[in-house]
């Protein structure tokens, strides 16, 4: 279908108001025309408004025709005549599913339209403005009683008001300024109503510019002041307005660079950061955001890959924008985020695609994506404010709704009293997924004394680090200047992009074994099986039949214990001894292609 | 002018959905029940959107057949055909 404009919001719109989309006219006129042959139950809509509806409500019922299998009827209120029309529906016994009531500035008074000529001058405008004023208030009375038993979609006045010659265009006259407060304390009451939703103005500007509105020729030929697009613009957010969509109800959020900056892994609980002057304020912003989404009934979960205490100790800072307790549950571990995913969904006991979840990885959301397709994943934009705002725009779009209840406050509260029963699903496979991302892993052996990226790594990295020890660059260089001593690099990349280095290795012979004294992984390439990769590359290097691996615990390193427990390693503090024909038997699939750096 | 009566047959093809091709060709408010003064305004707002063209409000009332349309969009044509070769 051809379309004048479009624009996106995120990477699914899930309704037609966050699309934004423009239909033109013949368009809309094909789709109404489709869908004439539609029997059934009709969708009865009225358009209240005070001028000839042509295009606007042609463009309502290609809209309302395109979100529903039912047929569509649009009936017209009297022209010039809004308040009549919107005191005859509340008087009708027949209930119709819908009202859309478009005010325009004529509506409040004749005089500021421009088919009325009562004068512009200033003893007219101050009785406009009481006009204006008492014509808002028998506007409310009669869109609230409308409200008590029929939905409403309430359009504020959208045209530029005349260019009354009070003061030149680029001052605002009082009486413009009167008007607009008027207005405004009009739409806020009725944004208080049950039942009423106020169409918003911002949604509207983006798709309709205030300046190719008004439509003058139309407007003094036919009684239609809008132009096409304004009146594609706004039948198609009414239209939005009227859907009874699903709200979402959960967000999953990842923590790491994405709800903070920062790997807590690394630099721990007191250093990562959401403020200006660690120039991570963005994560503040997406904190608040999700806190009030919390606030608001929203389910909030946490997947990550990072130590649960660690978590824990972080979420429980006193400047975190988000409240703890209204986060449940938190999937804090090593394991596939899909499973993490898998927990929480069980917990919230909701169904994937009610559900967003947030990450900064592409990887990751694609394998979250991977395992529940109906997930709306959306990729936290660090170091790009401008995306972020995008993203909480689609939020908000996503987890709107009409009304907060009370009952969407107690939510968590109440799944955390539910809570006592454990979760017994089982870590997804994710054989599928890493068979599908086209994994490319590239060894590199040589052992250059020089090379201080990968010193870089060791020094840095926590999680993944079998003993936690750090090197001076003089110890480094001297330990790699050894005969016997051994480097191994890894770089890593998929379809998704590279990862550049992200596995350091370093290891003696000693007798008939290998002795690893180093080994550290970035915690990104985690679920990747990137560490099976390793050992498989040593043994198929070196004809051992058992490498032995300088294990020692620290605070951190929990991951390296459970993958050394996975492959039938026990995890001692005096050596752990791997053994080939053990790790061959539990080493799980590899979908890597396997490449060697050469050095000619 | 072929490839203008067919593109105007699409626009009155959707102002005018039970139209066939063949009314369509001798179409005015006379001869079509459905070509009221809304219908008028519609199918005019269709051309200008169809064939990114302005009718003028001196042309709107003559604009009343199919025929009418196709010679006005035509001489529109012409018009811009000449503008350019200048």
């Amino acid at each position: 279908m051809a379309t004048i404009d479009s624009e996106r919001t995120g990477e699914e719109s899930g309704f037609a108001g966050s699309a934004g989309i423009i239909w033109a006219l013949v368009d809309a006129l094909r789709i109404v025309n489709g869908a004439r042959e539609r029997t059934g139950r009709e969708l009865d809509v009225v358009l209240a408004c005070g001028f000839t509806p042509l295009h606007l409500a042609t463009f309502l019922n290609a809209t309302l025709q395109a979100t529903t299998s039912r047929p569509v009827r649009i009936t017209a209120g009297g022209y010039n005549d809004l308040l009549g029309t919107l005191r005859k529906i509340v008087g009708e016994r027949e209930n119709t599913a819908a009202t859309a009531v478009v005010v325009e500035w004529q509506d409040l008074d004749l005089r500021l339209g421009v088919r009325h000529l009562g004068g512009w001058g200033p003893a007219v405008l101050a009785d406009v403005l009481r006009n204006a004023e008492a014509a808002t208030q028998r506007l409310a009375t009669a869109l609230e009683a409308l409200a008590e038993t029929r939905l409403v979609a309430l359009c504020l006045p959208t045209l530029p008001l005349p260019p009354i010659p009070q003061t030149a265009g680029w001052q605002t006259s009082g009486f413009e300024l009167e008007l607009a407060h008027l207005v405004s304390a009009f739409g806020a009451r009725m944004s208080r109503v049950n039942g009423l939703r106020v169409l918003h103005e911002g949604r509207l500007a983006r798709l309709s510019p205030m300046s190719e509105r008004f439509d003058l020729k139309s407007e003094l030929l036919t009684g239609f002041p809008y132009s096409r697009r304004h009146a594609a613009a706004v039948g198609h957010l009414l239209g939005a307005l009227m859907q009874e969509r699903a709200p979402k109800k959960g967000l999953i959020t990842d923590l790491d660079d994405t709800l903070w900056n920062g790997l807590l892994g690394e630099i721990g609980s007191g250093a990562v950061s959401w403020d200006l002057s660690h120039h991570s304020h963005e994560h503040g912003v997406y904190q608040q955001f999700v806190g009030a989404l919390a606030e608001a009934g929203v389910l909030i979960g946490v997947v990550s890959k990072n130590d649960g205490l660690l978590v824990e100790k972080t979420l429980q800072r006193s400047d975190l924008l988000l409240r703890p307790d209204l986060i449940y549950p938190v999937e804090a571990g090593w394991g596939p985020k899909s499973a993490g995913v898998a927990r929480v969904l069980e917990a919230w006991n909701v169904a994937p695609d009610s559900v967003v979840f947030v990450d900064d990885s592409p990887l990751e959301l694609a394998e979250v994506k991977a395992a529940f397709p109906d997930i709306v994943c959306q990729r936290f934009p660090k170091g790009d404010p401008k995306a972020l705002w995008t993203l909480l725009e689609y939020l908000r779009d996503a987890f709107g709704k009409p009304m907060i209840l009370d009952d969407d406050k107690i939510r968590v509260a109440s799944l955390r009293a539910n809570a006592a029963r454990k979760s017994d699903l089982v870590a997804a496979d994710s054989d599928e997924f890493l068979s599908t991302i086209e994994a490319r892993v590239t060894v590199d052996f040589k052992n250059d004394p020089k090379d201080t990226r990968a010193l870089e790594l060791v020094n840095k990295t926590n999680q993944f680090n079998i003993n936690g020890h750090r090197y001076l660059e003089s110890d480094w260089r001297n330990y790699l200047a050894h005969p016997n001593s051994l480097l191994l690099r890894v770089s890593y990349k998929d379809k998704f992009g590279p990862l550049g280095t992200i596995a350091v290795l370093t290891g003696r012979r000693v007798g008939t074994t290998l002795r690893i004294d180093t080994w550290v992984m970035s915690c990104r390439a985690f679920s990747r099986r990137v560490e099976h990769q390793c050992i498989r590359q040593l043994f198929s290097r070196f004809d051992f039949e058992s490498l032995t691996i300088d294990f020692c615990q620290t605070e951190r390193n929990g991951p390296v214990a459970e993958f050394l427990n996975s492959i039938g390693a026990k995890p001692e503090n005096a050596g752990t001894v791997v053994y080939r024909e053990e790790f061959e038997r539990r080493c799980p699939p590899m979908f890597h292609d396997v490449r060697e750096l050469a050095h000619g | 002018m072929d490839d203008v009566r067919s593109a105007l047959v699409r626009c009155f093809e959707a102002v005018f959905p039970d139209l066939d091709v063949e009314r369509i060709n001798e179409a005015t408010p006379r001869t079509v029940a459905a070509w009221d003064s809304i219908a008028h305004t519609t199918l005019l707002t269709v051309v200008e959107e169809q064939f990114a063209v302005e009718v003028p409000i001196d042309q709107v009332e003559h604009l009343v057949s199919f025929d009418a349309f196709v010679q006005w969009l035509s001489l529109q044509r012409n018009s811009n055909h000449r503008s350019e070769a200048r």
